[in-house]
């Protein structure tokens, strides 16, 4: 009976899922696109922060790194397919995570977001000013997308928005899935038990350190993932994308929606763009409505949406409360 | 005197200004974490506010001496009423709360600001007693400048005495190592938190003041300085005064000399230097063991 409840509400959300741009209309399909592209971005930090407590506040570093690969891979490489750039996109989030993650899972707590902050400070740095890779503050633009290509068989204008939407919620999608299964596995497990005791875990003979460093490659592989969907989605990507501000705003938006648990951040990224779209329409304050929601929201709600919605399921005797990070 | 020497003195005297100004900043900040374990990250906002009211105040009554001593206060008060009506609520619901919380606040004060005095630079000018410059050993010093290291020495020294010569510095230092046990002890600790609060904003509220004429005043103020305010602190270690003391000096003399010898890589010594000390010293120089 369960089961088939949870079967029809897939279904539910697949029919709605392609008929969002049948109904609401281009605009909002593109609105839509880039909130799936936040949600993916700040589930990756999820996994690293909610699950295995990695403190990482320079994941706009992988963003970009997703996004310079992309578009380079378009620009430079012809006949390059849609889905080889994004490929490239995530081999380019998870090669600087592997790179950088020899030093990151060793040191914890605040050293670690101290040094993520400077990671994403001579990040954005050398994106700023290194033109012929990056382009600088212009960026790289105007590289071909692609057509969706299976030889023989298919071949789809990617140009088209409406097109565009398909592959985008395919690949954000499958990117999901990929790490709630992540999660589920008995690895995801571990990845909860480092985060609440990591001497314990370390105890029960497995080795933390590089545990750490799978959970921190997966999470910059997919935040490349993200980088590149958005630079396939703007045509254009800029150092802007890679600053320290960027990398703050998925975790809040973790943080808001409840932060270790896997639907927190679609729920935030979902309450931020749609906050932030409406304050952009009728008022012209948008920092000053985005602040106020922000005090308003976490007063009544200090552990984030998924916390006060364990609180209340808590306070009526089903399920625990979320754990306190 | 030859002309390099005038240069490393008068960036010398640069380097210390900032690096003061910057302790003011970064005391506030570690006083708040070591006591409260609070990331106030609207901390830097605060001393942009007190910067405007500097401005404000000295439109007002034109006297910058009366502006000197009422702004810091006016933030400290503001500082005082977001801890006791926001922060208070939100005890003991864990650190999230209290870091989107203080993201508000900072997203509120920079949006009021454009919304009152707008985005353009607001200039001010020094006070007429302390415009011009210096003249001893046959070198120049800036007059206002001085005057800006010998405010953050006396703010220093007052703290100093504070702290380590009245029972309520007593308190405070216990409480920074042990507030649970404080409490139980019969102190009211809300009331100290509040107080605690408000004195760091007010430290903060002290260097946007004195700021104010060297640089104009502008919404863009906050960021800088909370970056380099939080910097500090981390790689000073958390509570720890006198390392966030040394460690601001250090990287004002550092940014100075840095923008005359390396100025491409002067903006990134700062992050260059803490993601060394970081990897050597996980909880900065000063710093006592974070509690898993």
């Amino acid at each position: 009976m369960k089961k088939a409840i949870k079967w029809i509400l897939w279904i539910i959300l697949g029919i709605g899922l392609i008929l969002i741009p049948k109904i609401f209309g281009i605009y909002y399909t593109n609105f839509f696109v880039s909130l799936a592209i936040m949600a993916v971005f700040s589930q990756s930090i999820n996994i690293e922060l909610g699950y295995t407590r990695i403190l990482n506040f320079g994941h706009a570093m992988f963003f970009g790194m997703g996004g310079y690969g992309a578009a380079q891979a378009l620009a430079l490489i012809p006949g390059m397919p849609i889905l080889g750039a994004v490929l490239c996109g995530m081999l380019g989030g998870g090669l600087l995570a592997l790179v950088l993650s020899p030093l990151v899972v060793r040191v914890s707590g605040m050293a670690c977001a101290m040094l993520h902050v400077a990671f994403n400070a001579l990040f954005f740095m050398l994106a700023m000013k290194l033109r012929p890779l990056t382009g600088g503050e212009d960026g790289i633009s105007g590289f071909p997308i692609p057509p969706f290509n299976i030889p023989g068989i298919i071949s789809i204008d990617m140009t088209n928005p409406l097109n565009f939407y398909y592959f985008a919620v395919a690949v954000l999608g499958i990117s999901m899935w990929l790490m709630w299964y992540f999660t589920k596995t008995p690895f995801g497990q571990i990845m909860i038990g480092i985060r609440d005791n990591p001497k314990r875990v370390n105890y029960l003979g497995f080795k933390v350190p590089e545990s750490r460093a799978l959970v921190y490659i997966v999470g910059g592989s997919f935040a490349g993932v993200s980088g590149s969907m958005y630079a396939l989605f703007q045509n254009l990507f800029s150092s802007d994308a890679t600053s320290g501000l960027n990398s703050f705003q998925p975790v809040l938006m973790t943080m808001v929606g409840g932060i270790g648990t896997f639907i927190g951040p679609i729920i935030g990224s979902a309450f931020f763009s749609v906050v932030e779209e409406l304050a952009r329409r009728y008022t012209e304050r948008v920092e000053l409505v985005m602040g106020l929601t922000l005090i308003i929201v976490i007063l009544f709600a200090p552990m984030g949406f998924m916390g006060l919605y364990r609180d209340l399921k808590a306070r009526w005797g089903k399920a625990p409360s979320l754990p306190k990070i | 005197m030859d002309p390099t020497t005038a240069m490393y003195v008068s960036q010398g005297i640069h380097g210390l200004a900032y690096g003061m100004i910057l302790f003011l900043v970064a005391s506030g900040v570690s006083l708040i974490i070591g006591m409260m374990h609070i990331f106030n990250l609207a901390h830097a906002g605060f001393f942009m506010l007190s910067a405007y009211f500097t401005y404000q105040f000295v439109a007002w009554t034109g006297n910058f001496w009366l502006a000197l001593l009422l702004a810091p206060i006016a933030t400290g008060f503001c500082g005082m009423l977001m801890e006791r009506f926001l922060l208070r609520p939100l005890r003991g619901s864990g650190v999230i709360g209290d870091l989107i919380l203080t993201v508000g606040v900072a997203l509120c004060i920079d949006a009021l600001v454009k919304v009152i005095w707008g985005t353009a630079n607001k200039p001010l000018s020094k006070p007429p007693l302390l415009q011009g410059m210096v003249h001893f050993a046959g070198l120049d010093y800036p007059y206002y400048r001085l005057f800006v290291i010998g405010l953050a020495v006396v703010v220093l020294l007052i703290m100093a005495l504070l702290l380590y010569k009245t029972r309520i510095g007593k308190i405070v230092r216990a409480a920074v190592s042990d507030n649970d046990m404080v409490n139980a002890l019969g102190i009211n600790i809300p009331l100290l938190f509040t107080f605690v609060f408000g004195v760091g904003i007010w430290l903060a509220g002290v260097a946007g003041a004195a700021i104010a004429p060297i640089l104009s005043v502008f919404p863009g103020l906050a960021l800088q300085m909370g970056m380099d305010a939080f910097i500090v602190v981390a790689v000073a270690g958390f509570g720890s005064l006198r390392g966030a003391f040394m460690v601001s000096i250090l990287f004002g003399l550092m940014n100075s000399y840095g923008v005359q010898f390396i100025s491409q890589l002067a903006p990134l010594s700062m992050f260059i230097f803490m993601a060394i000390v970081m990897i050597f010293f996980p909880h900065g120089f000063f710093g006592e063991s974070e509690e898993e």
